[in-house]
């Protein structure tokens, strides 16, 4: 217990002076809702927060899978061709580099006002640092490896296999980190423009309709996960990094 | 008698370099022939192109005139067929495989069954038993380099072909490692080209020791070594071992050469 409040002194600190501010000032809940109040709200109405969070998760988290596999494909292509290479790569940064916001309507005139649409936005946003860092990856290999794999007569297949790819692991990793709370973001705003249902969804809708307690539980619950993806990729990045160099 | 004989015929290799149209001469007119089951050592100073020689064997570099020729074929071609061993001084573990699939990994890349007896025998070989499953992070220098030569003969090679394998190791291991690989080649006598600067691990491990000079490289001596195999490393104290290898010392610096000028 004594621990608990050593590591988390901090927000416990805020969140005791956001309740006493809105006490002092007695705001209306619309205006500014209390600690206590956003608590209370997640804590009677749960049906709807699971609900939501794990619909944002789902589009995350298949967005993301995409989007590392979208990447990763690419990544082998300019590996295996540099003329591919001089085709894949300035795409890629072009792609990267429109705003998504202004995608999203292109892209849900395509695929529909649907969930397909916000797993796609996950998927553009996500693949680029896959692409990145596995590009890299593909050619950072151990010293000494290609001459031994030339020397040994491995096809190209083989190197790919057995040698670029299990090199770039580590990268993969790096990439899987930084785009697990991009992806997260991304599922939300693709929701909270167009979307049905989801976390982002329910911030929009609750923010138009005054009801400012729940939106705020909202944001909670969205901090609460992106840190939780956060932190579980780091985890797994220096589990994977320790076995793979 | 295994292994095939190599034949190197009038090599001359040129890199290129800003500037200079010629390109740097790395080796110049150089005739070998390695016969079968034959230990040879290049020995040399440091830039004086042994280690390109090597990688010209290996198929890794093409020379610039001359040709080179293992058992009739074209190096690469070798290379092709996975009938090349070699062990280079960056010991080229692969970090995320454990002891004995790197020392299988030759039979994945020539796509051929992993021969667990074969990999397990080299295991026991070069004295890595209990380590089968230790990656290479976890294992000392030395430890690495036998990593490195057993998967350097794992596929029987028909050529082997050794870079400064215990360049990185300190003068004890050295040692230690010299007459392991000794004992080791005695019992299966391939066809073998080692590059070393030291003089002691090419006295005791080869059969014929070439001199190479400074760049651009030229052999320069060639010295037969009377021992009998298998070795007994207490041939290195003998005074044949010891006279040898002021004799190629006086040939690697042939400015002190002075006081041995009639040898």
């Amino acid at each position: 217990m004594a621990r608990f409040f050593v590591l988390n002194w901090g927000i416990l600190l805020i969140l005791v002076a956001w309740e006493g501010w809105v006490a002092a000032n007695d705001f209306n809940p619309i205006v500014m809702p209390s600690p206590q109040g956003v608590f209370m709200d997640m804590i009677s109405n749960p049906g709807i927060y699971v609900e939501n969070t794990s619909v944002t998760l789902f589009v995350a988290a298949v967005g993301l899978a995409g989007g590392l596999a979208v990447g990763t494909g690419l990544a082998i292509l300019t590996w295996s061709s540099p003329l591919l290479s001089g085709i894949v790569s300035p795409t890629a940064v072009l792609f990267s580099s429109v705003p998504v916001v202004s995608l999203i309507p292109i892209i849900a005139r395509i695929l529909g006002y649907n969930m397909a649409t916000e797993i796609a936005i996950v998927v553009i946003i996500t693949f680029f640092p896959s692409f990145v860092f596995t590009t890299a990856g593909l050619r950072d290999l151990p010293h000494g490896s290609q001459d031994l794999f030339s020397v040994l007569g491995a096809s190209r297949r083989a190197t790919l296999r057995r040698l670029a790819l299990p090199a770039a692991v580590p990268n993969m990793a790096i990439a899987l980190r930084l785009a697990a709370a991009h992806a997260i973001l991304a599922a939300m705003i693709a929701e909270f423009l167009m979307g049905t249902t989801g976390l982002g969804y329910l911030f929009a809708v609750t923010k138009q309709e005054f009801l400012t307690e729940r939106a705020f539980g909202t944001s909670v619950v969205a901090t609460a996960i992106s840190v939780a993806a956060f932190l579980a990729t780091s985890l797994l990045e220096r589990r994977i990094r320790a076995r793979f160099t | 008698m295994t292994g095939a004989a190599i034949s190197i015929e009038h090599v001359t290799k040129r890199f290129p370099l800003k500037g200079q149209s010629a390109g740097v001469m790395a080796l110049e007119d150089i005739s070998i022939a390695v016969e079968q089951s034959e230990f040879v050592a290049l020995l040399g100073p440091s830039g004086c192109g042994k280690s390109t020689l090597l990688r010209l064997v290996a198929s890794l570099e093409r020379p610039t005139e001359g040709t080179v020729s293992i058992g009739g074929e074209a190096p690469g071609s070798l290379a092709a067929r996975h009938a090349l061993g070699v062990a280079f001084q960056d010991h080229a573990l692969l970090p995320w495989l454990n002891v004995h699939d790197n020392i299988a990994l030759p039979f994945s890349l020539a796509n051929k069954p992993v021969d667990r007896e074969a990999v397990g025998g080299l295991i026991d070989l070069v004295g890595l038993n209990g380590f089968e499953t230790a990656r290479p992070g976890q294992l000392s220098g030395g430890m690495r380099q036998r990593v490195s030569i057993a998967r350097s003969l794992v596929l029987s090679p028909e050529v082997l072909l050794l870079d400064e394998p215990f360049g990185a190791l300190d003068a004890v291991t050295r040692r230690q490692m010299n007459i392991e690989l000794q004992r080791i080649w005695s019992r299966q006598r391939i066809t073998t080209v080692l590059v070393t600067h030291s003089v002691d691990e090419a006295l005791f491990l080869a059969d014929r020791v070439l001199v190479l000079s400074a760049r651009p490289g030229r052999i320069i001596r060639e010295v037969a070594t009377p021992f009998d195999r298998p070795r007994d490393p207490a041939v290195m104290r003998s005074a044949t071992f010891h006279d040898l290898v002021d004799d190629l010392t006086d040939a690697l610096h042939p400015t002190d050469a002075t006081a041995h000028a009639g040898r």
